[in-house]
């Protein structure tokens, strides 16, 4: 049936399977199959940036990755950050400099952080801006992100 | 050991951290968009493709067709659960589906109820409708018009909230209220001026576009009851609204709200509520409905108005008489438009002392989509108006602008237009901590070539909604442990931490020991809504109120107690029992006269709040950089000052972006852009260089620590001091907002001789 | 969205057969960035996709020699915004991917699919109109080369037939002394499409012009080269007065449509002032 797949993939760590009809993109395997919603649908056209995994190391846009290509592929969520109870070094920053409000966008932040920092480990705010001026955030908290990124680069 | 220490007085003042963040960092925070239940239907709007018209006849079997749709709701079937299916919370007259016409593009007129989102959005696609099409009118002056096309033949008052009591039946028109205040004698004035200066201004719908898109489950209970899960800032009149509806009592009506991924006025009164609610219990199952971004265009807006506004000035520069005149598009449906326009309306003198005042506000029906409460209410309508034309008055008369406003400030002990004597409100305060952000003192570089450079201030006052109830219950339990039990909805604005401040400061203990308790119906008592900056000051002394009432039944219980511990210990003899304490708060209030609209006590504090931008202006392209914003607010006390910073630049932002370029452009009464890929919010690249909030303190008498609300304030004047910098860089005097390139580019070629050609 | 078939061929030619089913419903993805949005707005409702993503070497790789840079088709932006090879012979691109849409987006969106979409807002095609470039497509017919002068036929619309899969795209050696620039202009937030994308590139022979091309995206229907422009810049000197005028006969050449970010008035006078600003600082 090529409407629908059976998806062998890697997610936070973990070797696990999923079924998914072919429209169906992998923010919704997510939370149905798995009960992860850190990547969660704002815009649903790839804007925003509330919806952002990293798929092979990289960022991408959950709303508009379809579940069928995640098989095979190694998938993080803002969940997987954590190593053993211990926050992430980005999450740590983003908690101590207050870099969220209504936080709906907060896990599309540190994950876009996550790939800034890997790409720019020491980042000029002019890199930061760039970086993450695909994130939005409508509570504008952003002078309150670039701090916290600015942090993260530190921590990490 | 000491008895319990009730003065540490460490918590209230202090910037600290969210109580919530670690859930927030790790994406495990719960929003009711998170939120799956077992045997859920997914519910999906079909929406009015028209303005205006009479629905001929729904065809729903293609929708019913497909594999996985279990229902077609439309208006019939909701007469069979609630025959008069009309709601709001200033007329009863938004129906729950479209009942016999539909009123604005976008309307819902039925829902399918399936398996999965797909079903339910493909089969939603093939609901059929034939319209009888209808005159539509989409200008707010125009539909106030009595030969206009008439949205709603009777309009029936809600009477639920006290400061509405006032509102009248009436029939043949779209005039839903008409709100007048009448102080001294303005023609009179008038005729006495100096000079007198008449504009009208403009601003456009935009949207709030909060990041969670509005959500809501409902699931009926076999016993016959009805718990509805949902984004909302207003639990407690969700609940009451809803048992009208169907007829129970409120007890029967369970309503539970998470933390929101933003609110801004949105997610107020009834918006997937009442549909959520009748399609679950015709379906006996549970129902989500869930909006995308692109429906919330649909759903609620920002009220667009035209300001027409008269301003007689002495010889001295000071003002005399204003005349202002309002009209204000509340789109098809009246939510809390009437609010609005009278709330709002009141305030049009803005922070100045002018003794004659007569002000005219119209809330108006148009075949738009709804408009209701975006922070702030009306008020940075009016304050675009009055602070442009104070920089136009400015200029003619050769006063420095800072200057123009000091001269005409109202200052505590004066009587505001409405007849209350102003308390609590630091004009001067506001107007130095101003000028010094932004050196209004110091010689400022213009610019040369084709960028030019400017700077401009406004200052603009919103009077708090009147009168209002909060009430909170402090439980301590057996082990000495406490929690806030109250209905203030955190939607991004860190409410739980600053109720957890107040309470810890009250209790001597620290605010991480404090758990604040999320509004659920069931379990946290009343409160109005969150909104309009009311919570800290409502919510923030009933909460202080009940943690006083708290800390004395421990006292009396177990005097000389070292700790909550110990002191239930003392009474209870083991690990048990529960200390409750209760608190409610109600400012006083006097209702304003009807014909004069004058009020001896019309608000329980006033909202100051100033602006100053710098701005860099592309002669060639018209495009305006905002290199500099500052907001000053007067908050009485900061309980978080980080948290009320944070407020400020975001509230900055998003006006800024209200100021720029965002703009619900309609044709016909389609949204042409209704999704963030054309309706553009602020980003990262569009944040000012230099970004600063700041405020001033003076405590409140009556404020929980002298504390004020904050939430609306830094909304108030960006947009002016943005405009009157455009002004001062370019000469060039804009009416209406969003001061896009293309407006200001032609402004700039009109003044120079060189119109740009129209189309 | 609605249930459609999904394949995942693993060759070029096998795509090939799939896509060539005479039926519009049937459509490659790569990254799916374009495409997805689209089916979620319910303007395009898939039969079958046919994804590229199994396809490995042939459609990958980004490779410099003589001829110029030669792109794999499925190469994302990412790879080209970080390639040394792209800096080298064309730094305009590299500069211009820095700003194309944000980095998720770049991240799985690959050029032959910018190129395919035909979306006039994209910021590659203008400058790949000045710099030279040919694609190569390849159908059930075998293959062939399009011109990048002869891709874009109109809105959303590329000479790229139905049943065909653009493989490669062949970017031109640069002289050593072009200078070029792209210079894009947003009407509304800082991130939002561009209003005006305008790319220009020159060659001097002496105190004069040489050779210049001129491109105009986003307020036209579909990238288009501006020859009045061009007219004017060759053999004239590289002054203001010649930039100046070659902006006018931009402005006057084109034909623009106006949407919520500006009247075609305001469009064409922003095609005037950002050609002439990128002629001004083409380096």
């Amino acid at each position: 049936m090529t409407h629908q797949r059976t998806l062998s993939f890697t997610l936070n760590g973990r070797p696990v399977t999923a079924t998914a009809r072919t429209h169906e993109t992998i923010l919704e395997v997510l939370q149905r199959d798995f009960g992860l919603f850190g990547a969660r649908e704002s815009c649903g056209q790839g804007l925003c940036g509330c919806c952002t995994l990293l798929v092979n190391g990289t960022a991408v846009s959950g709303c508009l990755y379809l579940a069928a290509f995640a098989d095979g592929a190694e998938l993080v969520t803002v969940e997987g950050l954590a190593r053993g109870g211990t926050q992430h070094p980005i999450q740590c920053a983003f908690v101590e400099k207050s870099g969220f409000q209504c936080g709906f966008c907060t896990p599309g932040m540190i994950l876009m952080t996550k790939e800034l920092l890997g790409r720019h480990p020491r980042p000029t705010d002019e890199q930061i801006r760039h970086y993450l001026s695909g994130n939005l955030c409508r509570c504008a908290t952003y002078p309150d992100i670039i701090e916290s990124v600015r942090r993260a680069a530190e921590l990490v | 050991m000491g008895s319990l220490d009730f003065a540490r007085g460490r918590e209230v003042g202090r910037s600290l951290g969210r109580l919530e963040a670690a859930a927030k960092v790790d994406g495990t925070v719960e929003y009711i968009h998170n939120l799956r239940l077992p045997g859920m239907l997914h519910g999906r709007i079909h929406r009015s493709s028209i303005p205006h018209g009479r629905i001929v006849r729904i065809d729903t079997s293609a929708a019913l067709a497909v594999a996985g749709v279990h229902a077609v709701v439309t208006a019939d079937d909701v007469a069979r659960l609630v025959p008069d299916p009309y709601y709001g919370p200033a007329f009863h007259d938004q129906p729950i589906l479209a009942t016999g016409k539909v009123r604005h593009v976008g309307e819902p007129v039925a829902v399918v109820l399936a398996d999965n989102p797909h079903a339910a959005e493909e089969a939603a696609d093939l609901v059929a409708v034939e319209y009888e099409p209808l005159e539509a009118v989409f200008d707010e002056v125009a539909a106030a018009a009595p030969d206009a096309p008439v949205l709603h033949d009777e309009l029936r008052p809600a009477g639920m909230f006290t400061d509405l009591k006032h509102l009248a039946g009436r029939r043949d028109t779209n005039v839903a209220l008409d709100a007048r205040l009448r102080s001294g004698d303005v023609e009179q004035a008038f005729a006495e001026a100096e000079h007198v200066f008449e504009h009208t201004f403009r601003t456009g719908k935009v949207m709030h576009a909060a990041f969670e898109p509005m959500v809501t489950v409902a699931e009926p209970h076999a016993a016959g009851g009805l718990t509805i899960h949902t984004a909302s800032q207003s639990p407690s009149f969700v609940r009451s609204e809803i048992s009208r509806l169907l007829g129970w009592p409120e007890n029967r009506v369970r309503v539970r709200t998470a933390f929101l991924g933003g609110g801004f006025g949105a997610k107020l009164y009834i918006k997937l509520e009442a549909m959520a609610a009748v399609c679950a219990l015709l379906a006996r199952r549970p129902v989500r409905i869930a909006l995308s971004m692109d429906e919330q265009f649909y759903t609620i807006t920002k009220h667009g108005a035209t300001v027409r506004i008269k301003t007689g000035v002495a010889r001295d520069g000071r003002m005399t008489a204003r005349q202002v005149e309002t009209f204000w598009n509340g789109g098809a449906y009246a939510d809390i438009g009437p609010r609005v326009t009278q709330k709002s309306g009141f305030s049009a003198a803005g922070p100045y002392d002018i003794e004659h005042v007569a002000l005219d506000n119209y809330a108006v029906y148009t075949n738009e989509p709804p408009a209701g409460a975006l922070r702030g209410f009306g008020i940075s309508q009016l304050v675009w108006a009055y602070e442009r034309q104070a920089d136009v008055i400015a200029r003619t008369l050769g006063i420095d602008p800072l200057e123009f406003r000091r001269r005409n400030a109202l200052r505590n002990g004066r009587p505001h237009a409405t007849g209350t004597v102003v308390v609590g409100m630091e004009v001067d305060a506001v107007l130095d901590r101003l000028a010094e952000a932004m050196a209004w003192d110091k010689p400022f570089d213009r610019g040369t070539g084709t960028i030019r450079r400017g700077r401009g201030i406004g200052i603009g006052v919103k009077a708090c909604v009147s009168p209002t109830t909060s009430t909170a219950a402090v439980h301590i339990y057996g082990d000495g442990s406490c929690a806030v039990h109250c209905s203030t909805v955190d939607m991004g604005q860190g409410s739980d931490t600053t109720m957890a401040q107040i309470a810890a400061e009250v209790l001597g203990i620290p605010t991480t020991d404090v758990r604040v308790v999320h509004p659920d119906t069931d379990v946290t008592p009343y409160d109005m809504a969150t909104l309009g900056s009311r919570s800290t000051f409502h919510m923030g002394n009933a909460v202080r109120r009940a943690a006083e009432d708290a800390r004395a039944q421990i006292e009396r219980m177990a005097p000389g107690a070292t700790s909550f511990r110990d002191a239930m210990l003392a009474r209870f003899a083991m690990q048990a029992g529960t200390v409750v304490g209760f608190g409610s708060y109600a400012p006083s209030y006097q209702k304003p006269d009807p014909e004069t609209g004058l009020s001896a006590n019309i608000t329980p504090f006033w909202m100051l709040g100033g602006a100053g931008a710098e701005v860099e202006v592309d002669t060639e392209t018209g495009r305006i950089t905002v290199t500099k914003l500052v907001n000053v607010a007067d908050v009485g006390r900061a309980i978080n000052p980080a948290s009320v910073e944070r407020q400020l630049t975001g509230a900055a932002i998003m006006q800024l972006g209200f100021t720029l370029f965002e703009e619900m452009v309609f044709s016909d009464g389609q949204v042409l852009n209704a999704s963030l890929a054309d309706y553009k919010i602020p980003g990262f690249l569009d944040v000012p260089r230099e970004l600063t909030g700041t405020f001033v303190e003076a405590p409140h008498p009556e404020g929980p620590f002298g504390a004020k609300g904050v939430g609306e304030t830094g909304i108030f004047s960006p947009s002016p001091a943005i405009a009157n910098a455009l002004y001062d860089a370019t000469g060039v005097m804009l009416y209406d907002m969003p001061l896009t390139p293309e407006r200001v580019l032609r402004a700039i070629r009109e003044a120079g001789g060189r119109p740009l050609e129209q189309a | 969205m609605k249930a459609f078939e999904l394949v995942e061929p693993a060759t070029i030619d096998d795509a090939i057969a799939l896509l060539d089913a005479g039926d519009p419903g049937v459509r490659a993805v790569a990254g799916g960035s374009a495409l997805v949005p689209m089916m979620k707005a319910r303007l395009f409702q898939p039969t079958r996709l046919v994804s590229l993503r199994r396809i490995g070497g042939a459609l990958r790789g980004i490779h410099a020699g003589d001829g110029g840079l030669r792109i794999g088709a499925l190469a994302t932006l990412t790879e080209l915004e970080h390639s040394t090879r792209v800096r080298d012979a064309a730094p305009v691109m590299s500069r211009a991917l820095r700003t194309l849409s944000n980095v998720r987006i770049r991240n799985v969106a690959t050029l032959g699919g910018h190129l395919a979409h035909g979306d006039p807002h994209m910021d590659l095609p203008p400058i790949l109109l000045t710099l030279g470039a040919r694609v190569r497509v390849a159908g059930r017919g075998g293959e062939r080369w399009i011109d990048i002068n002869d891709l874009f036929l109109g809105y959303y619309q590329t000479a790229v037939a139905a049943g065909e899969l653009i493989t490669e795209v062949h970017v031109s050696a640069q002289p050593h002394d072009a200078r070029t620039w792209y210079e894009k202009f947003t009407a509304l937030s800082a991130d939002d499409w561009p209003t005006v994308g305008a790319a220009v590139w020159y060659r001097t022979a002496g105190d004069r012009i040489g050779e210049a091309r001129v491109a105009v995206s986003a307020a036209t229907e579909r990238p288009v080269r501006i020859a009045a422009a061009e007219q004017i810049l060759t053999g004239a000197a590289p002054s203001a007065e010649t930039f100046g005028a070659a902006a006018d006969a931009a402005a006057a050449a084109v034909d623009p449509l106006a949407d919520i970010r500006g009247s075609a008035a305001y469009k064409r006078e922003m095609v005037r002032v950002h050609v002439r600003r990128a002629l001004e600082k083409a380096r």
